[in-house]
């Protein structure tokens, strides 16, 4: 027993050894572009290279300075990601019900043809979207990028939820039943409590997707709606000679949301699930 | 519960409209115009039959975006994978704040791609870069941004794609790996088997259809890069990063060679569907050891 005790041992701290080593290595560029945003920049010219520049907020205000619609820009990316994603996670949490406590032929064809589709890459589809989109005059509106946002997503949301919603017992909704509860209080006051944490977890998945989407917006839009993405690439075509500093603040902003949204619901988040045979 | 036909009505309409409106229908109608001359601003539309996909297909750029894309995904899917799974194996055991770990370590993907393609920018070229400095504590003279040489492109572009979502496959993997019953590592464990056996008796198996759907995501998903290398290359130099995705972009929207871009598009989403034939085709048969 000694033996395996100390293997055991052994085993945490090359684990522990192994961790830290990939958090290094993950994070350094992100390191590097959060001390740029503070004006911390390496000097390659002496040797050995050492850094410069004192720490300043500056360059957080020259990103309003450089692209003077940045903070309107944040606020509809937030507003759109966030209403994509609960549009999507609506319409896919009810169609996943829908299909959990269904039989029919071809029924894990079709849920399996559901992951192939969250695989389509954007550019599969985006070149007669943005046509129709235009003809439908929901183009460059708000309502366009995020219908077409929480569209693109829900393939995906609709996988993960069929997983969760599969696994759960169905007693305390036939008890429901038998009490006389319809469809929606079923759903509201039973299989939602139940899944909640799934629901939560897809939803911030969903966000963190639609925050980060490029081609969509892009396709959709043409300067009265932009995004985040859609201004860093514009900015970045167009102004090449952009300043690394106000580049980095820009960059260290759009990471802030999500990463607060992942900080505050990392619990949740673990509850994210891809696979209908695993987890509880 | 069982469904009654207005019940199932009222699930399943809501998807179908967003999906129908905003996914299906667009597609199938782009389906449609690329067997014809169509462009939004043409005046003037008649059949074309294959003509469009042929002269995609006779053009050498879009054969060196296919053999581009083939190198990628070939590269880029297993590192995904085995650097993922190697992650979230590490992470397997409790250890003192492992959810903070898991964060730190998901935060590569909540970069959005587009921030990533700046960002390596700034890491790879220039006064500040990250290169520079490595080589300036070697004593090296500075050097040259690995972007711009038309033989490590290519490579260079797999390794940011890496590091961006090595994370989201452990981020996916561990709740897998989390519910493997205790008692089959607890076997092994006390067998002495090694942990390659471990990983290979215990994990992989139990892992499997999970495995197979993080596979079709980042297969799926590889063969449409587009982001990074609109911002970072712009497909250079040259056409050594020349995507099938950013030939489709550049088509349509660059230089308005409508049908090329959206028959170009319709190959990547075919060759999509083909990777999904065979997914679904190895999923619903059980694992064979």
């Amino acid at each position: 027993m000694r033996t395996l005790r100390a293997r055991r041992r052994r085993d945490a701290i090359i684990r522990i050894l192994l961790l830290t080593a990939a958090l290094v290595a993950f994070l350094l560029p992100l390191t590097w572009t959060v001390l740029a945003s503070f004006g911390s920049l390496p000097d390659n010219s002496t040797r050995p290279p050492s850094w410069k520049g004192p720490i300043t907020f500056d360059h957080f205000r020259e990103v309003g300075i450089a692209e003077p619609s940045f903070w309107q820009e944040l606020a509809t990316s937030t507003a759109a990601a966030a209403c994509a994603a609960a549009l999507a996670v609506l319409c896919s949490f009810l169609a996943a019900f829908g299909l959990a406590r269904s039989r029919f032929a071809g029924k894990s064809l079709l849920t399996e043809g559901f992951l192939v589709l969250a695989s389509l890459p954007a550019m599969a589809y985006v070149i007669p979207l943005s046509d129709l989109m235009r003809r439908a005059h929901l183009a460059d509106t708000f309502a366009g990028v995020v219908l077409t946002e929480a569209a693109v997503m829900t393939p995906l949301a609709v996988y993960v939820l069929h997983g969760a919603l599969r696994q759960l017992s169905t007693e305390w909704e036939e008890a429901a039943v038998l009490d006389g509860a319809g469809l929606f209080r079923v759903l509201g006051e039973v299989v939602l409590p139940l899944t909640a944490p799934a629901v939560a977890a897809t939803a911030i998945v969903l966000f963190v997707l639609a925050w980060n989407l490029l081609l969509v917006p892009l396709v959709l839009t043409s300067g009265e709606i932009k995004t985040v993405p859609v201004a860093m690439m514009d900015f970045f075509t167009f102004e090449r000679e952009l300043d690394w500093p106000t580049a980095a603040a820009a960059l260290v902003i759009s990471l802030v949301p999500v990463a607060i949204l992942g900080g505050v619901f990392h619990r949740v988040l673990e509850r994210f699930s891809l696979d209908a045979r695993v987890g509880a | 519960m069982r469904l009654t036909h207005r019940d199932r009505f009222v699930l399943f309409a809501p998807l179908a409209v967003l999906l129908s409106g905003w996914l299906v229908l667009p597609a199938l109608l782009g389906l449609f115009a690329t067997f014809s001359t169509y462009s939004p601003f043409s005046t003037s539309i008649h059949f074309a039959g294959l003509s469009n996909y042929l002269a995609v297909i006779r053009d050498p750029q879009f054969g060196v975006a296919i053999r581009n894309i083939a190198v990628f995904v070939a590269f880029a899917v297993p590192l995904e994978l085995v650097i993922g799974f190697g992650l979230a194996y590490l992470l397997r055991r409790p250890i003192r704040g492992r959810g903070l770990w898991r964060l730190l370590l998901l935060l590569p993907w909540l970069v959005s791609p587009i921030a990533n393609g700046v960002m390596w920018h700034f890491l790879l070229v220039g006064a500040n870069s990250i290169l520079d400095f490595a080589s300036g504590w070697l004593g090296q003279a500075s050097v040259a941004s690995p972007i711009g040489d038309a033989r490590l492109a290519l490579p260079t572009i797999v390794a940011i794609e890496v590091w961006r979502e090595a994370p989201f496959v452990a981020f996916l993997l561990l709740p897998g790996l989390l519910s493997v019953p205790k008692e089959l590592w607890e076997h092994a464990t006390l067998d002495g088997a090694s942990w390659i056996r471990q990983v290979y008796d215990v994990a992989l198996p139990s892992l499997r259809p999970l495995l197979l759907a993080i596979t079709m995501l980042l297969v799926g998903l590889s063969l449409g890069t587009l982001d990074v290398v609109l911002i970072l290359t712009g497909g250079g130099p040259g056409s050594a990063t020349v995507t099938p995705a950013f030939y489709s972009y550049d088509q349509a929207f660059g230089v308005n060679n409508w049908p090329a871009g959206a028959a170009s598009a319709w190959l990547i989403a075919a060759a999509v569907f083909g990777v999904g034939v065979v997914y679904i085709r190895l999923v619903r048969r059980p694992a064979s050891r």
